[in-house]
């Protein structure tokens, strides 16, 4: 277990957002401690993609957002960018370049707009190719890599930055089992560094397993914050997601298994 | 980091030695054939007819043709790392169109001579209009049928604007000069327009130049750009601006000139691969020598009309196109690659 008081790095205080006129997140609080892995879960439509962009900075919002006890809106954009990386849903790229140079891009935030690659870059993309596995594939043009292949390079582009924080919204979506256990345990190691986690998960059972806290959100609040058994207890999941579920001892622990829509 | 690829280098040498090659052809070839000896020391010393013809007559003509297609080069290359899709052309959303509007607009109220600093001017206005409302309209994400939807209304409308103008011009003689002066050409430019359009030109490749980075993390999309510190909406305007000027200029003083801006980046991805920040000086490099081609093309055809520049750019590049289109059909089909 993570020593309960690590450094706070995230702090949103009542951040509300609201697209067009609808609101979409409603007054979410939420902190994210040095090395903490945190899953953030929901039904569709529950406003957890556009939270994670207001806490990024990437999406307009209210409340309080700070960094590292600092406003994030006072941070650059490069700044921000050093300290929170985030990899967006569907691992898109839009032009056939080396799965190298894509993860080389998540320097981009350590360079000015002239400067050329620096040998940390360098050692920073060397790091992050081997955390992925992906060594073999460093040459390789993305657009010639299977899904999975491509989910592990954008997951090392996003490492590449080396920030204290990484946000990845749905990382292990449409990827086979054994990609997503790749991929859920690739983003452990990452807390070890002492950087902290913050992950959109559908599949709950993974969530269980993995995270160590579950922040549930449901019609644009969060309804629940917590250990996994806590936050993902059968009746939280049939009120949440409208599922039956029931706690099942895998020898690690328990983690809650859907069974039928309610 | 970029793909390691030393033969780049060498591939930027060889372009731009084309580059050279091609500017002492178009100093040969004319009216009057002169042998390179002449050139050059009609060049350095410039006496006689000669020196009247290579200095004050081909010069001017060769600078514009190489900074013209350089620059159109530049613009297709920028607006592809913008949008992420290598179909992007200046011409596509009628940038020369609009450019070409403005300045007409301008010749038909007689406000202003062809040589002044307000032609170009109003070719930027117009330019700015078009891809403002190009950006505009395609939005965030920037989708491939959007922004080709939108291209095509915005064309639409300036053709238009030019059709109500040449409509009312004033006297007959004024619309032909238009409507020629719209087929694109650099015949009896002189070193004053050298001089009006280059800070303009200079302008549009230091601000294009600036957003080569940012190009190149919007291969991640511009959620994942944004996330890694490109400010979007300045790269946007930086883009805009940076396009209009060129652009914008360069028709003020060529006349509509199309499909460079798409030709030039394609052929120049194969030698130095995908990376679009990679691809913008090669293929500012491809765009001179292409222009530079095409002026010497015009005037090796025989007889007594020239072919006009414009003309032979969109005879070579729309079959360039639709070959193009055949061959990125997967891409086309499907979109980004995901």
């Amino acid at each position: 277990m993570k020593p309960p008081r690590s450094e706070l790095l995230l702090r949103g205080e009542a951040v509300t957002v609201r697209l067009g006129k609808a609101l979409v997140v409603d007054s979410a609080n939420l902190t994210l401690r040095a090395g903490e892995f945190v899953a953030l879960v929901g039904p569709n439509g529950a406003g957890k993609t556009t939270l994670m962009r207001a806490l990024a900075g990437l999406q307009p919002a209210r409340g309080k957002i700070e960094l590292r006890e600092r406003r994030l809106d006072s941070f650059g954009p490069r700044e921000r960018a050093r300290s929170i990386a985030y990899l967006p849903q569907g691992h898109v790229f839009y032009w056939p370049v080396s799965a190298a140079s894509v993860v080389g891009l998540g320097r981009y935030p350590h360079a000015d707009a002239f400067s050329r690659p620096s040998p940390e870059d360098a050692t920073a993309v060397s790091r992050a190719l081997k955390a992925t596995g992906l060594e073999p594939l460093a040459d390789r043009r993305v657009t010639t890599l299977s899904g999975g292949e491509r989910a592990r390079v954008a997951l090392a582009r996003a490492l590449a930055t080396e920030a204290p924080i990484l946000f990845a919204d749905e990382p292990t979506a449409s990827l086979d089992p054994r990609h997503q256990l790749l991929v859920m345990e690739m983003l452990r190691r990452t807390t070890r560094t002492g950087a902290a986690v913050l992950a959109i998960l559908h599949d709950i059972t993974l969530a269980a397993r993995f995270a160590d806290r579950i922040v549930l959100m449901d019609g644009g609040r969060i309804v629940a914050d917590g250990l996994p058994a806590d936050a993902l207890n059968p009746a939280q999941i049939a009120k949440v997601f409208g599922v039956e579920a029931i706690d099942v001892d895998i020898g690690e622990g328990v983690v809650p298994v859907l069974r039928r829509p309610i | 980091m970029p793909d390691r690829r030393p033969a780049s280098q060498k591939f930027h040498t060889v372009l731009a030695m084309l580059v050279v090659v091609l500017a002492v052809l178009s100093l040969m070839v004319g009216s009057a054939d002169l042998p390179p000896k002449t050139v050059f020391d009609a060049l350095l010393n410039g006496d006689g007819i000669a020196g009247i013809i290579v200095r004050d007559i081909r010069l001017p003509r060769t600078l514009l043709a190489a900074m013209i297609g350089g620059t159109f080069g530049l613009a297709g290359a920028a607006l592809q790392g913008l949008l992420r899709n290598p179909l992007a052309e200046p011409a596509l959303f009628g940038a020369p169109q609009a450019a070409a509007a403005g300045a007409a607009l301008l010749i038909a109220t007689g406000s202003a001579g062809a040589t002044s600093f307000a032609v170009p001017l109003a070719g930027i206005a117009g330019t700015t209009l078009a891809v403002g409302g190009l950006l505009a309209i395609a939005g965030r994400r920037a989708s491939l049928t959007v922004t080709m939807l939108a291209g095509l209304a915005i064309a639409s409308f300036f053709g238009a604007a030019i059709a109500l103008i040449l409509n009312l011009a004033p006297n007959p003689h004024i619309a032909l000069e238009i409507a020629f002066w719209l087929l694109g050409s650099l015949q009896d430019r002189s070193f004053e327009h050298v001089i009006i359009v280059l800070p303009f030109l200079a302008a549009s490749w230091v601000t294009l130049g600036m957003s080569a980075n940012a190009f190149r993390a919007l291969t991640l999309g511009e959620d994942a750009a944004a996330s890694l510190g490109v400010d979007m909406g300045w790269t946007r305007r930086t883009v805009v601006v940076g396009v209009a000027f060129g652009v914008g200029a360069a028709v003020s003083i060529a006349g509509a000139i199309s499909f460079v801006g798409l030709v030039a980046p394609h052929l120049v991805r194969r030698a130095v691969g995908s990376d679009p920040a990679r691809v913008m000086l090669p293929a500012a490099l491809a765009g001179a020598a292409m222009l530079l081609a095409a002026d010497i093309g015009v005037r090796l055809v025989p007889g007594a009309i020239e072919i006009k520049l414009g003309v032979v750019t969109a005879l070579i590049g729309v079959p360039f196109f639709v070959a193009m289109i055949f061959s990125e059909r997967r891409y086309l089909e499907g979109n980004p690659v995901s």
